[in-house]
């Protein structure tokens, strides 16, 4: 078995000491960074994303799963950007004001970078003003919002109110995503893009980049 | 026809004279709201909970029969319990707390909501040895006997009383929050996570059967879990048979041998998944059935299970924000449902601020009036 295959195989498993030793076993026999991030790590990443999708894997999985592709690319960091290693493109993401809850965010970030993306991350009660100074500052193409709230989900309206108000639509793209949100919310506040799961939105997100 | 019997003749495919008037409390937020309206007095906005007298006045007040969530339990968790305090304060006046489960979390102070976790203490075996093992068994102080030798006589007469479970997979969620949960079961150490949910399930499974012993008498039994959201469980449905059905089993059995045969489970989130072995293992009543926020439903589950799954719920409460139109058409809907029998009617989950007072008074006046 290819270095490769093993590295994506742990990563599905979430097996992350796995991943971090074996990463580091193909950095030190000379294995090109981008290639260990492509052919191991995002791959591996990109299994687990389409079975999510397909309901073959659960929420710990995806989780121990993007534990292992984040130790694997802390490892790598520094060695892609000797390398020269371009991302597939620039998001922001964050949970928007009121709302503290991350576990959706992050994997969606997580997701994202799986899938090559740099991802620039807010945090959590992130104002709408903070989005979008991000996406200018930061050359995001896209904002991504998250809420987990019922009560915080309106927050992504201002957060398109905000966009509008500075101009940088349609050129930055605007995705909507968590618990209670729905295409018809999306729809409704005028945002760009809604996704159901994380895999789908870090699919979303690539496309929108290109 | 008593609310008790009203609700066990629905749940036993019996006839009723009409629908009973069913809720599940209410967010904090939306209390201090209704106050600040003038719609209830404010001393009924604080120290407000499922059951309580103050819960009971409000009923009246609003026009409910009961509130499902009318449990009574023991002490069946961490015992003691940790000490809660707050280990940091943010310039906003968000805070980093210790819950008294010993979860790391971030709150904002008066907001209530799910928690938002940080970290957690039980991560490993020596943490569970020394901090939370002897925390975890059972001891008689956990049951108050008393009140349970006494319980048939001075228990309400005209509303279902439930007796609490306690939570096999959910409480433990609390304790090491959804990302922990994950890392142990797969990774970090597989063997302490069947430890946790065996020492645990065996000191709620004594707590129960203490209670019970005591020849109090209860109208069903409930559990509380919260392992689902809007794609499904928290957790993978094998892993989930693996580690905590024979809880269930154990805890379900017992019940039926004391004559309990109504057991609901509390899951927010999309239940499907995890339904078999709920059910399979001796749960049969479905609670609250999250469809407005979630999208959860109970028709897909009758029609998989057959007349022996029951629910309690799938009325979308976001109808309660709305006008009467929206109303109408939820009664409409959840009465189609109540007319398959073992279906009763409830809110899919605590009211939550922006609900309008008069709304929940009509949606509680109409359903009265509904006969089957």
């Amino acid at each position: 078995m290819s270095i490769y295959l093993e590295i994506s195989e742990n990563l599905q498993k979430g097996k992350n000491k796995i991943v971090k030793e074996l990463v580091q076993q193909a950095i030190d026999q000379g294995c090109p960074a981008g290639e260990i991030l492509n052919d191991a790590l995002m791959a591996g990443m990109n299994i687990i994303g389409e079975k999510f999708k397909n309901n073959e894997v659960y929420v710990p999985e995806v989780l121990v799963a993007a534990r292992c592709m984040n130790t694997g690319v802390q490892l790598l960091k520094p060695l892609l950007v000797a390398d020269g290693v371009q991302a597939t493109g620039k998001v922001c993401i964050g949970t928007v004001q009121g709302d503290l809850h991350d576990i959706g965010k992050n994997i969606v970030k997580l997701m994202m970078e799986g899938k090559g993306l740099e991802v620039v991350d807010l945090g959590t009660d992130v104002a709408p003003e903070t989005f979008v100074q991000a996406a200018i500052e930061q050359n995001c193409q896209v904002i991504c919002c998250s809420a987990l709230l019922t009560t915080t989900m309106d927050v992504m309206a201002e957060v398109v109110k905000a966009a509008d108000a500075a101009g940088i639509r349609p050129g930055v793209k605007i995705m909507v995503g968590g618990a209670p949100i729905t295409q018809d919310f999306c729809n409704q506040i005028g945002a760009d893009v809604y996704t159901s799961d994380a895999a789908s939105a870090a699919d979303a997100a690539v496309a929108l980049c290109q | 026809m008593t609310n008790i019997e009203r609700a066990m003749n629905i749940l036993h495919y019996k006839e009723v004279d009409r629908l009973p008037a069913v809720h599940f409390g209410y967010w904090p937020e939306l209390l201090v709201e209704w106050a600040q309206q003038g719609k209830i007095p404010q001393e009924l906005a604080v120290g407000n909970w499922d059951g309580s007298p103050k819960d009971q006045e409000l009923d009246k007040l609003i026009g409910w029969d009961f509130n499902w969530y009318s449990t009574k339990g023991s002490n069946n968790g961490l015992y003691p319990c940790f000490e809660k305090k707050v280990l940091e304060v943010f310039p906003d006046g968000t805070q980093r707390v210790q819950s008294n489960l010993g979860l790391i979390e971030r709150v904002k102070p008066g907001v209530t909501s799910i928690p938002s976790e940080d970290d957690y203490l039980l991560k490993d075996r020596e943490a569970f040895e020394t901090l939370y093992k002897p925390k975890m068994q059972f001891t008689p102080e956990r049951v108050n006997l008393d009140y349970y030798r006494s319980f048939n006589e001075t228990r309400p007469k005209d509303r279902p009383v439930g007796l609490c479970l306690g939570s096999v997979l959910g409480q433990i969620r609390d304790m090491v929050s959804v990302v922990g949960l994950s890392y142990l079961m797969y990774d970090d150490d597989e063997e302490l996570l069947a430890d946790i949910i065996d020492t645990y399930g065996e000191m709620q499974y004594q707590c129960v059967k203490t209670i019970l012993e005591t020849g109090a008498k209860f109208d069903f039994a409930h559990y509380w879990e919260d392992i689902c959201f809007k794609n499904g469980p928290l957790i993978s449905p094998d892993r989930f048979e693996e580690l905590c059905a024979k809880h269930y089993k154990k805890r379900n059995d017992l019940c039926h041998e004391y004559g309990i045969d109504i057991i609901s489970l509390d899951c927010d989130g999309v239940t499907e998944k995890l339904l078999p072995v709920w059910f399979e293992n001796g749960v049969n009543t479905m609670f609250p059935i999250e469809i407005g926020v979630w999208g959860d439903q109970f028709e897909p589950a009758r029609k998989k299970f057959g007349k022996g799954m029951l629910g309690v719920g799938a009325m979308d409460k976001t109808a309660l924000r709305k006008d009467k139109a929206a109303v109408d058409a939820e009664i409409e809907r959840i009465t189609r449902l109540a007319a398959m029998g073992g279906f009763i009617p409830c809110p899919d989950h605590r009211l939550m601020p922006g609900t309008k007072f008069e709304l929940v008074q009509y949606y509680a006046e109409q359903i009265k009036k509904i006969r089957l």
